[in-house]
């Protein structure tokens, strides 16, 4: 006898009554509500079924799933998706009449089937196929006609085929129901429903790929992915998406040495069975053609093994002749956790000083205050799904956190109330309250409130599952410790008021949570004119943190510059020593996510240059070597360990993480795939305050958000996101443009603090007035999302050349 | 009686020797004589084309998956008009067992077997063959079969015309 555990028991405080049921003669208890299909599931037993799905439910449309019920007032022939489970009820799955109404089904959607499996992508992980060969069905009878469709363009990343259709509905209740989105849907009648746009066209929603994955059929594909591979073919593992802080979990794909595709994983607790089209086809930066690959000594390339030579004794000599300050390494929140511990272990070792785990002095900040905070009131993102009340501050959710944006569409669906502020003309797929405030107007409300805030705060005390989202790059330290008053003074005995941090990197969390919360920022240090050796480690303070200029001018003072990473950025492309290290998907390691979950990545494919950049010609090379081309790139983690001459396994290093860090104390029982525990609660809590700057007359506040797409580093190093990216703009309030005599689509030049741009101007009536809104890309990369309070001077740019 | 037994097993083996020393011989003296092997003789793999002169295999990987030995690789493409095809395609005869099973699994009858077991040699390399040595211009056996005119997808027919085909629907007909 099995126990179901009641998943969303949360949702209500009734005490769940646990019918039992025996179905082919087993017997269960399941939480009541649930239904005979997802029983059996948890039994084992496996009914058929195409419209039914996890986080879709069941429409009943399939009529694949029949069971015979033989108790009750009605007992007979029943849809398992659609029948709740009763106290006592008995089923049998495997019976005459069920079985051979599945065969009938099975032979009625292959009706129109067009029997091109050999030429379909789906082939090989096909539910129809499955269902098919498990309804039994074999030999077509029917003699007529095959109903056909003509398929459209539906973009780059989304291939449609409509003659494997079977009608299940399950893309229509995704894209629409589940991601909001408004162009895509069912037309047509009888035997003519047809599944697409209402004209050719890119997919809109930012959620499309998705379609790839819930079709049980080849109907939708990825069409970044046509005729890569089989499935069976396929190197994949569990992993995470590493675009966002929200780590989904996500299952890539690779063969013949590429990163071909990315499949949504799933993970109740943080995406269900969902990841946005960011974190789906961002995937290019693995196998970029720039990606560098070989170690290298000023001009000279050289092996991994003269490299660590090489850093080791310069890093000895600095700290023989100039003491500990004089080598600085520099970690990432783009960098696994065990990285970043590595660079606390390897400082250690030297002797020299603790690092710098990220670039971004105030990213960081702020996480910090996420990170220990926060640390016993952080929700998941299935607690926002499950909430009735969510306030967002500072935060543009299909910007900064694709995933979360879908969490509050379901909410919303359960008629829960969403209210944003932000300066920003935020788009979301569901309908909620937004209000522009500035900057500096939401520190204001967050720290006195007023009117507005008395009012939020009473919505907060009367909600039942009330979950704050707070935008760490827009709000900052301040703006999140004021949150964290408001989030103490609404929770009450029963209830606390969660928070949802957004943070900008996969492992900002764990960046965070390794490093003390009192010491110098990168910039302090250098500008300090101390440090003689700089090694960054997966990161480039150029692209990744503002000042730019500050930190290039203070590298005249270094006198090595070590970079280890697998991106080709500037910093990479200057150092003077380089060690190329390993992307998440050629890793395995650990991120800490928004809600301060560990989640575990293993490793994917091995490092090396794909076959079909190694080829000559029409086929792969016939040379036959046992190096790798272009597989000399290590783990970072692996680098750091062969640099202290201490290698471990990674559940060894797990282990002394775990000791060092009693936070970290679940770490080693994590498993890729699973959902992830969260860390411990903090014991200590940093405390910094930064004061707001004054605003000199004439100006704008400066609002850098990040781009969509191409912001984080990853996707701005991923080809095929390249139709998805917008061209940079400086966005105003329509008021602020007509009274600076400004018209849509001329050029002004701001001037930041971060250095002058000529841009586009465009109105965006939906946003803040007195704010100018720029977006972070590979446009204007000296503008950092993140980096506090500034304001601008925007005049004229005069006419185009 | 084992007296007996013991002079017939003597004697037997020499009476089958006498008797076939006469026969006429069948081995042949190989490689001056040529063997007449079957016609089903399961030997060195071809890819043959389809009735109208194209490439039969659509790099489905199927028979990949079912070689037990791992010995065929590819990568499909795809051509202009849909086509899905072998960019290339790789057997490696020095591990080929020639059990046929990439035959049976193949879906396309593009990839067949041939009488030609000669496929010894000292360069293992030459034995690995890409697509050009293996694409010969005839349709093997079934010489009717063109996958592309059975599955309706729209290649060697427009869509809605293959035979059995009813034409594509009109989604925004509302007729009953
Ligand atoms: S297109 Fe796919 S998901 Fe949509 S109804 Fe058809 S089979 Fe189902
Ligand atoms: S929401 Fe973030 S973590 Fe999830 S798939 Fe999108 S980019 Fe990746
Ligand atoms: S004959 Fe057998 S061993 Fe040879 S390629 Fe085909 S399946 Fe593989
Ligand atoms: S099974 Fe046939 S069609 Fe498929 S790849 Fe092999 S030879 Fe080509
Ligand atoms: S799964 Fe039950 S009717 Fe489709």
């Amino acid at each position: 006898m099995i126990t179901l555990t009641a998943d969303i028991v949360r949702s209500t405080n009734k005490k769940l009554t646990m019918p039992t049921l025996t179905i082919d003669n087993q017997t269960i208890t399941v939480p009541e509500g649930k239904t005979i299909l997802e029983a059996a599931e948890a039994l084992g037993i496996v009914v058929p079924h195409f419209c039914y799905h996890k986080d879709l439910g069941a429409v009943g449309s399939c009529r694949m799933c029949a069971v015979t019920v033989h108790t009750g007032p009605m007992p007979g022939l029943k849809m398992a998706c659609l029948i709740p489970v009763e106290e006592g009820m008995v089923v049998t799955t495997g019976d005459d009449a069920s079985a051979t109404f599945r065969e009938r089904v099975g032979e009625w959607l292959m009706l129109n089937h067009p029997h091109d499996c050999p030429v379909c992508d789906e082939g090989g992980e096909c539910q129809l196929q499955e269902m098919t060969i498990s309804s039994g069905h074999g030999i077509r009878r029917y003699k007529g006609d095959k109903g056909t469709y003509t398929n459209q363009d539906l973009g780059p990343y989304v291939a449609q085929e409509m003659n494997r259709c079977i009608q299940c509905y399950r893309c229509a209740r995704t894209y629409k129901d589940y991601c909001g989105g408004r162009d895509f849907g069912v037309m047509g009648s009888r035997n003519r429903v047809f599944f697409g746009r209402f004209k050719d066209g890119m997919l809109e929603s930012d959620f499309s790929g998705n379609l790839v994955d819930v079709c049980p059929t080849g109907v939708f594909t990825d069409r970044t992915f046509r005729f890569k591979s089989r499935s069976w073919d396929l190197e994949q593992a569990d992993s995470v998406c590493p675009h966002c802080a929200v780590g989904c979990a996500t299952i890539p794909g690779g063969r013949l040495r590429e990163l071909q595709r990315v499949c949504s994983g799933d993970n109740p607790q943080v995406n269900a069975s969902f990841i946005c089209d960011r974190g789906r086809f961002g995937s290019g930066y693995a196998s970029h053609p720039e990606r560098p690959r070989q170690a290298r000594h000023k001009d000279q390339n050289i092996s991994v093994e003269d490299a660590l030579t090489l850093l080791e004794s310069q890093i000895r000599t600095a700290v023989q002749q100039h003491g500990p300050e004089a080598v600085l390494l520099l970690g990432s929140d783009r960098a696994s956790l065990e990285t970043n511990w590595l660079l606390q272990r390897t400082a250690k070792h030297f002797g020299c000083r603790v690092p710098v785990l990220n670039a971004h002095a105030r990213r960081h900040q702020t996480a910090q205050i996420a990170a220990f905070d926060f640390s016993d009131r952080l929700a998941s993102l299935e607690d926002v799904r499950n909430s009735d009340l969510v306030l967002v501050f500072g935060v543009d959710p299909l910007a900064e956190a694709p995933l979360l944006a879908l969490a509050l569409r379901q909410m919303v669906r359960k008629q829960g109330r969403v209210l944003l502020y932000d300066p920003r003309p935020v788009e979301l797929p569901c309908e909620f309250d937004h209000q522009a405030f500035s900057p500096a107007g939401l520190q204001e409300l967050l720290e006195n409130g007023g009117v507005e805030g008395r009012h939020l705060r009473d919505l907060l005390g009367q909600a039942q599952r009330p979950v704050i989202v707070a935008g760490a790059d827009l709000l900052g330290p301040l703006g999140l410790q004021s949150l964290h008053a408001w989030a103490s003074g609404a929770s009450n005995a029963e209830r606390s008021c969660q928070v949802y941090p957004v943070l900008a990197g996969a492992n900002s969390f764990g960046t965070a949570l390794l490093s003390l919360p009192e010491q110098d920022d990168l910039l302090t240090r250098l500008e300090s004119g101390k440090v003689k050796a700089l090694i960054c480690v997966e990161t480039d303070p150029l692209l990744e943190a503002p000042h730019g200029e500050r930190f290039s001018a203070a590298l005249a003072q270094v006198d090595n510059l070590v970079v280890m990473d697998y991106l080709p950025t500037p910093l990479s492309t200057n150092a003077g020593l380089f060690i190329p290290t390993c992307p998440p998907v050629e890793d395995s390691g650990t991120f800490i996510n928004n809600e301060g979950r560990l989640r575990r990545f293993r490793q994917v494919i091995k490092p090396g240059l794909s076959l079909a950049r190694t080829g000559a010609g029409e086929h792969p090379s016939r040379e036959f070597t046992l190096i790798t081309p272009g597989g000399d790139p290590l783990p970072a983690a692996l680098v750091l360990q062969r640099l202290i001459r201490q290698e471990q396994e990674l559940s060894e290093l797990h282990r002394h993480l775990a000791e060092d860090q009693p936070r970290l104390k679940e770490l080693p029982t994590i498993t890729p795939g699973a959902p992830g525990k969260r860390v411990k609660p903090a014991v200590t809590r940093p405390q910094k305050t930064d004061k707001l700057p004054e605003q000199p007359a004439g100006t704008f506040q400066l609002v850098v958000s990040p781009a969509r797409y191409g912001s984080d580093l990853f996707s701005r190093f991923a080809a095929k996101l390249a139709p998805r990216l917008t061209s940079t703009r400086l966005y105003l309030h329509p008021d602020d443009l007509f009274e600076r005599g400004l018209k849509d689509g001329e050029k002004a030049v701001v001037e930041t603090d971060f250095g002058s741009f000529r841009l586009t101007v465009a109105s965006r009536p939906g946003m803040a007035a007195g704010c100018a809104l720029v977006e972070n890309n590979g446009d204007c990369p000296q503008l950092i999302p993140g980096a506090g309070l500034s304001y601008c001077h925007i005049a004229p740019g005069g006419a185009d050349e | 009686m084992h007296v007996v037994r013991g002079i017939r097993g003597t004697l037997q083996p020499f009476w089958v020797t006498l008797r076939n020393m006469f026969r006429k011989p069948v081995t042949v003296q190989y490689p001056e004589e040529k063997q007449q092997l079957p016609e089903r003789y399961r030997a060195r793999l071809i890819l043959t084309r389809d009735p109208d002169g194209a490439e039969r295999c659509v790099a489905c990987h199927l028979c990949s998956a079912a070689c037990p030995v791992d010995c065929i690789s590819m990568q499909a493409v795809e051509a202009e008009d849909g086509r899905r095809y072998a960019a290339w395609f790789r057997i490696n005869f020095t591990r080929c067992i020639f059990c046929g099973l990439c035959t049976e699994a193949c879906p396309t009858l593009a990839i067949q077997v041939t009488a030609d077991f000669e496929l010894a040699g000292r360069d293992l390399l030459k034995l690995v063959y890409e697509k050009e040595d293996l694409l010969v211009d005839h349709c093997g056996t079934n010489s009717n079969y063109n996958f592309y005119r059975q599955s309706g997808i729209g290649v060697s027919a427009p869509r809605g015309r293959n035979p059995g085909e009813a034409p594509p629907a009109d989604v925004k007909d509302l007729m009953p």
